[in-house]
């Protein structure tokens, strides 16, 4: 804001800056040893050392991964996957919405309702508990298959708002050289939609991997539900709880730093 | 694309043969090969029962729940609202401090599931508060005939330390989100409105409480009722802490009755019927004040 910056020049030289700064480590400092000794007050005995088995051991200098490990590797299996299936259901009811079809029309709009205004918890349930056992899905695939319908609702928004973005005048030129919709679409409008559309299809990705912890709740065993049953067996609520927080912390900020260098790379390049 | 006009296309056609297609193989897939007998006739017990005892009728499990579900959406976002607001303002602070320590919470709300963060609160936060304050003390001394209101506000007594700890650790998430609705609608306040108010001898706080903040909150209203919509959503994941709402009622139901089709079929209409009408509710807010900006 320009306004602020303005106050910010009188008001916060180099000097006042460092000064906040210090502030702000001493504030989180005190606040993290409050609750600290808070909850050691009310007896519980804080063991850190334990926590890095649960991450790796050495076994004869063989890298053996702990279970937090294994557990991060299935929530990224489960994300990746998830995430083509929301890339194709995206586009593709993005496309039905955007049809002058009065069926794919409506397909497209009973989708995003129903999908908008249920909670992701409840869709993963009715997928696992009646869908799955219907179909004979393993509970690994309605997992997925439930994030990614889920995500994929909000992809097809991305993705309509940034096929709409672009100028009517292009699809008049791609009719004008002879070419139907298809064509249109795969060689006008997408490539010029599609960098647009990477920098919130990018955030979609992050919000996957935040949202693919509720898989735990139907007993997959991701980086949560390892957590979990970790903490049932030893009792460290609050280092694997902690641990498993910065693990995602650490998966999200790489995610959106590398899709953020990807994305300014993606838009020098077209 | 552009050419508006209603008429049955090819792909009408080849869509309706899909769904035609793929309702009948489903049907005869239902009819035949799946063993499972539908029982409907149980679900009306678990949304209204007529209590015998005293003759009136009263809440199932289900209606129960779907009440909690709302105390707590609305107690989380009138919270979260609170919350939402300070940091907003102080994410656009001229002070370095109160800038830093908005943007940790909201980095930190928003980069972790809220699966994992509603753990954390729960176990570090809620339980270390509720002893502290004498919450859980209090709630064993009280009866629920005796405090109606205090009943309808926050539900049960018996349940009052869980259902705190819910709104609490609901609020401080759903508080990361209003934060940035917050920012995004004070920094949409033009700057010429800083500058007048400025010029009229405000300081930075009459600046904020009279001029922009009424503004900033007046532009993002539709975000913020849509984020209330998010709130009834993702009240659904605290049943994780035993906090008895719809999802709970409905995962409860199914370990007592195997009734596990209808249950989550019930469950999901129930979750659709309390958040469509306020869907519709925010297009049509978002619609009015779009006319208003045109005119």
């Amino acid at each position: 804001m320009i306004v602020n910056k303005s106050f910010r020049q009188n008001f916060s030289s180099n000097k006042k800056f460092f000064f906040d700064l210090f502030i702000f480590i001493l504030l989180i400092l005190t606040v993290s040893l409050l609750l600290y000794e808070g909850s050691e007050k009310l007896g519980y005995n804080w063991q850190w050392f334990r926590v890095p088995s649960f991450i790796f051991t050495y076994d004869n200098d063989i890298f053996i991964p702990g279970p937090l490990l294994q557990g991060l590797m299935v929530t990224l299996k489960i994300t990746g996957l998830a995430f083509v299936l929301t890339f194709v259901i995206g586009l593709g009811v993005a496309i039905l919405s955007l049809s002058q079809s009065f069926v794919g029309n409506s397909l497209a709009r009973i989708y995003l309702e129903i999908i908008r205004n249920t909670p992701l918890l409840i869709q993963l349930f009715f997928m696992y508990f009646v869908v799955s056992p219907i179909f004979n899905i393993s509970g690994f695939w309605a997992a997925v298959i439930a994030l990614s319908l889920f995500e994929g609702a909000y992809a097809s928004e991305i993705f309509r708002s940034g096929i709409t973005s672009i100028d009517k005048g292009q699809w008049e030129a791609a009719y004008s050289l002879g070419g139907n919709t298809k064509f249109a679409y795969i060689n006008v409008v997408l490539p010029q939609a599609i960098p647009r559309i990477a920098p919130p299809l990018a955030g979609q990705a992050i919000a996957l991997v935040k949202d693919s912890a509720l898989v735990s709740t139907v007993a997959i065993y991701d980086l949560t539900m390892q957590g979990q049953s970790i903490i049932s067996e030893t009792f460290l609520t609050f280092e694997v709880w902690f641990t498993v927080a910065a693990a995602y912390l650490v998966v999200t900020l790489l995610l959106s730093w590398t899709l953020d260098r990807l994305a300014r790379s993606f838009k020098s390049a077209w | 694309m552009y050419n508006m006009q209603k008429r049955v296309t090819s792909l009408d056609i080849l869509l309706l043969t899909v769904i035609i297609g793929v309702l009948s193989a489903l049907s005869y897939y239902f009819a035949t090969k799946l063993n499972y007998h539908w029982n409907w006739s149980v679900i009306p017990n678990y949304i209204y029962r007529y209590d015998q005892v005293t003759g009136h009728i009263k809440a199932g499990q289900l209606t129960q729940g779907l009440l909690v579900t709302l105390r707590l959406s609305v107690w989380s976002i009138l919270f979260a609202l609170i919350i939402g607001t300070i940091m907003g303002i102080f994410r656009i602070s001229p002070r370095p401090l109160f800038r830093m320590i908005s943007s940790t919470y909201v980095g930190l709300i928003r980069n972790i599931p809220p699966l994992v963060l509603i753990f954390i609160f729960y176990f570090f936060l809620g339980d270390q508060l509720m002893s502290l304050t004498g919450i859980t003390d209090l709630s064993y001394s009280m009866e629920d005939k005796d405090f109606p209101l205090l009943t309808f506000f926050f539900g049960p007594i018996e349940q009052l330390p869980a259902f705190l700890s819910g709104v609490l650790t609901m609020s401080l998430f759903e508080g990361a989100y209003i934060t940035e609705i917050v920012r995004a609608g004070i920094e949409a306040v033009p700057k010429e409105q800083w500058e007048a108010s400025k010029a009229l001898g405000f300081n930075r706080t009459k600046q904020l409480t009279h001029i922009i903040l009424p503004q900033a909150f007046s532009q993002s209203l539709p975000t913020l009722a849509g984020q209330f919509i998010s709130t009834i959503k993702d009240s659904s994941i605290v049943s994780v802490i035993s906090i008895q709402e719809l999802t709970f009622a409905g995962q409860e139901l199914m370990s007592a009755t195997y009734r596990t089709f209808e249950i989550w079929s019930v469950v999901i209409i129930l979750y659709f019927l309390l958040t469509f009408p306020f869907s519709i509710a925010v297009r049509a807010l978002e619609k009015r004040m779009n006319r208003h900006k045109q005119m």
